[in-house]
């Protein structure tokens, strides 16, 4: 409709019409990002799944062949690469939990538009902006069981092993969880906040008059109308959380044992380490296919609560 | 009512209180080690009390090259701000004005680039620099970085240029802009700060990115997030010397951070929603 409403420029006048122009111009303004990602990005992901279907090992390159999908069939034959996907997906499950309920009290808290709560908001984003790898260095020098002022105290009073909660099999995946939801919570923070604010001020208002208390009010109005935002923000943290390789490469290099092994650090292992092109292909593709089923049913779910909301 | 009014407001505050503690101790702790001697770093048990000094700074600045790492990280984060910046702001802009169904496609393209894991792309694209030649050049780290940062950029201006009213262009376009002039002139100016935000954002993610860096660059290119895992577990650095280390690599984007936070802040939401 608004195609016809558009006023006809005076210099119109060239063997294509202004319309036509137009297109090609848009056109011509999107297509070097799209060449850049099609060859960057889009190419490499393609050869990582020609890659995982061969026995391809850059040590032994006169050794290649082609085996079909073998690798799919046996990559959760090995105990590294089953407690790999095991860990993370535990990880992003308690992890986005956790992040999620103290992100959304945290976002409720910082709701009221005053100054101190925009000072707070940007000193509570600091954990977001600092090094991923520092994050994994502060973590562990604070959890160092002989001087870290954290992990001292918990070996000292019996509550962690002797050689601290990372280097417990027990114990250690808790603990990356832990400080991912340190890392990641204002994150989900800021969110779910962006949410909050964008909620349609009469409703709030009304419910205020009628009585409602502040708990009543977040159950009952709050919570069903951020329904689009808290998936929103479950999906983009789980996305990420699944891609975890920094901290864990930093704090505990999967170990001990496979305890806090993950899909990306066997990926990054299998490939870069043991030249292993196949596995790591195959284990860099199976992580993708997660994060896009992660990704595709989360949207699916948005778009039925959207289309709800909206009537 | 007021009364009510006036104790939730405690609460919340002293709820945001807690998380400004939790948020910063562990990092303030970190940056504390930094200026302790010795026998403190190692006191039993911790302590919070010690006298400061300047030389694990010294000790840093004699073992590493500092400067020459900080400029690779400034090299890697601006050169792929730059790039992305080149192709994700037109990009955005196209896709926020045409008015096709393939548009909307296609900004949705550009933001699941975004959620693809390293493993699955940083293999094949070690090969290809490989191939080219580029293996172990800084270049080859803006390159990939430049990936998911033009794609964030893309989608991220989408949203800003959708929001903005195009009948200024258009009223600008019949009186004889170009249309490239009505872009440039007229819309780009107009969204100034998600155009710091997306600066903002492609320093931040190629300043901290470490995976990419660790497996493509030689000694000589490595960035300061390289150097920092490589200092960690080498026998001459204490906990003291890293902790000053860490200094120079957190502290230009916390300032930059804290300092431009309202366009941080702004520009996250606006490139997630």
């Amino acid at each position: 409709m608004s195609d016809l409403s558009l006023p006809v420029p005076a210099r119109a006048l060239s063997p294509l019409g202004f319309y036509q122009r137009r297109r090609w111009f848009l056109v011509a303004m999107a297509a070097p990002a799209l060449a850049y990602i099609l060859v960057v990005a889009v190419w490499p992901i393609l050869q990582g799944m020609y890659f995982s279907l061969f026995d391809y090992n850059l040590l032994k390159p006169h050794r290649t062949k082609f085996v079909g999908l073998q690798n799919y069939l046996e990559v959760f034959d090995t105990p590294a690469n089953r407690a790999a996907f095991v860990n993370t997906v535990i990880f992003t499950a308690a992890a986005v939990t956790i992040e999620l309920v103290l992100g959304f009290g945290l976002a409720l808290a910082l709701w009221r538009d005053s100054r101190f709560n925009r000072i707070a908001l940007a000193l509570v984003l600091v954990p977001v902006t600092i090094t991923p790898l520092v994050v994994g260095l502060i973590w562990r020098a604070l959890l160092l069981p002989d001087f870290g002022l954290l992990g001292y105290w918990l070996a000292h009073w019996g509550l962690s092993d002797p050689r601290g909660l990372l280097a417990d099999p027990h114990s250690a995946l808790a603990t990356l969880i832990a400080i991912d939801v340190w890392e990641w919570t204002p994150m989900m923070a800021l969110i779910l906040l962006a949410g909050l604010k964008s909620l349609p001020s009469d409703i709030l208002e009304a419910s205020r008059t009628d009585g409602a208390t502040g708990w009543q009010r977040v159950r009952l109005i709050v919570l069903p109308l951020m329904l689009p935002a808290v998936l929103l923000a479950l999906m983009i943290r789980s996305v990420d959380a699944f891609r975890v390789f920094d901290s864990v490469y930093v704090t505990t290099g999967g170990g001990p044992g496979n305890s806090t092994n993950t899909l990306m650090l066997q990926a990054v292992k299998e490939g870069l380490q043991f030249f292993d092109i196949g596995a790591a292909s195959t284990l860099g593709n199976v992580t993708l296919l997660c994060i896009a089923l992660i990704a595709g049913g989360l949207i699916a779910v948005i778009r039925r609560a959207d289309r709800r909301a909206n009537g | 009512m007021i009364a009510s009014d006036r104790r939730s407001i405690r609460m919340e505050r002293l709820v945001v209180s807690l998380a400004i503690v939790l948020a910063l101790v562990p990092f303030l702790w970190l940056a504390a080690t930094a200026y302790k001697p010795g026998r403190d770093i190692f006191a039993i048990p911790p302590t919070l009390l010690f006298s400061p000094t300047l030389e694990n700074f010294r000790k840093v600045l004699t073992l590493f090259d500092v400067p020459a790492l900080l400029i690779n990280s400034l090299k890697i984060a601006g050169t792929s701000a730059l790039l992305s910046l080149l192709v994700g702001v037109p990009a955005g802009y196209a896709l926020a004005r045409a008015r096709s169904r393939w548009a909307m496609g296609l900004a949705y393209f550009f933001m699941a680039i975004r959620m693809v894991p390293p493993a699955a792309t940083l293999i094949p694209f070690y090969l290809m620099m490989r191939d080219i030649g580029l293996l172990g050049q800084w270049i080859s780290v803006a390159l990939i970085n430049t990936t998911l940062n033009a794609a964030f950029v893309t989608w991220m201006m989408f949203s800003y240029f959708r929001s903005l009213p195009k009948e200024l262009e258009e009223a600008a376009m019949t009186d004889g802009c170009t249309q490239f002039g009505a872009f440039f002139k007229i819309a780009l100016p107009a969204v100034r700060p998600g155009i710091i935000a997306a600066v903002m954002f492609c320093i931040l993610f190629s300043w901290n990115d470490f995976l990419f860096a660790m497996f493509l660059t030689r000694l000589e290119d490595k960035p300061i997030s390289v150097a920092l895992l490589s200092a960690y577990g080498t026998k001459d650095i204490t906990w003291g010397t890293l902790g000053a280390l860490a200094h120079f690599s957190t502290l230009p984007i916390v300032v930059i951070v804290l300092g431009l936070n309202r366009y941080f802040v702004q520009g996250l939401t606006r490139g997630i929603h």
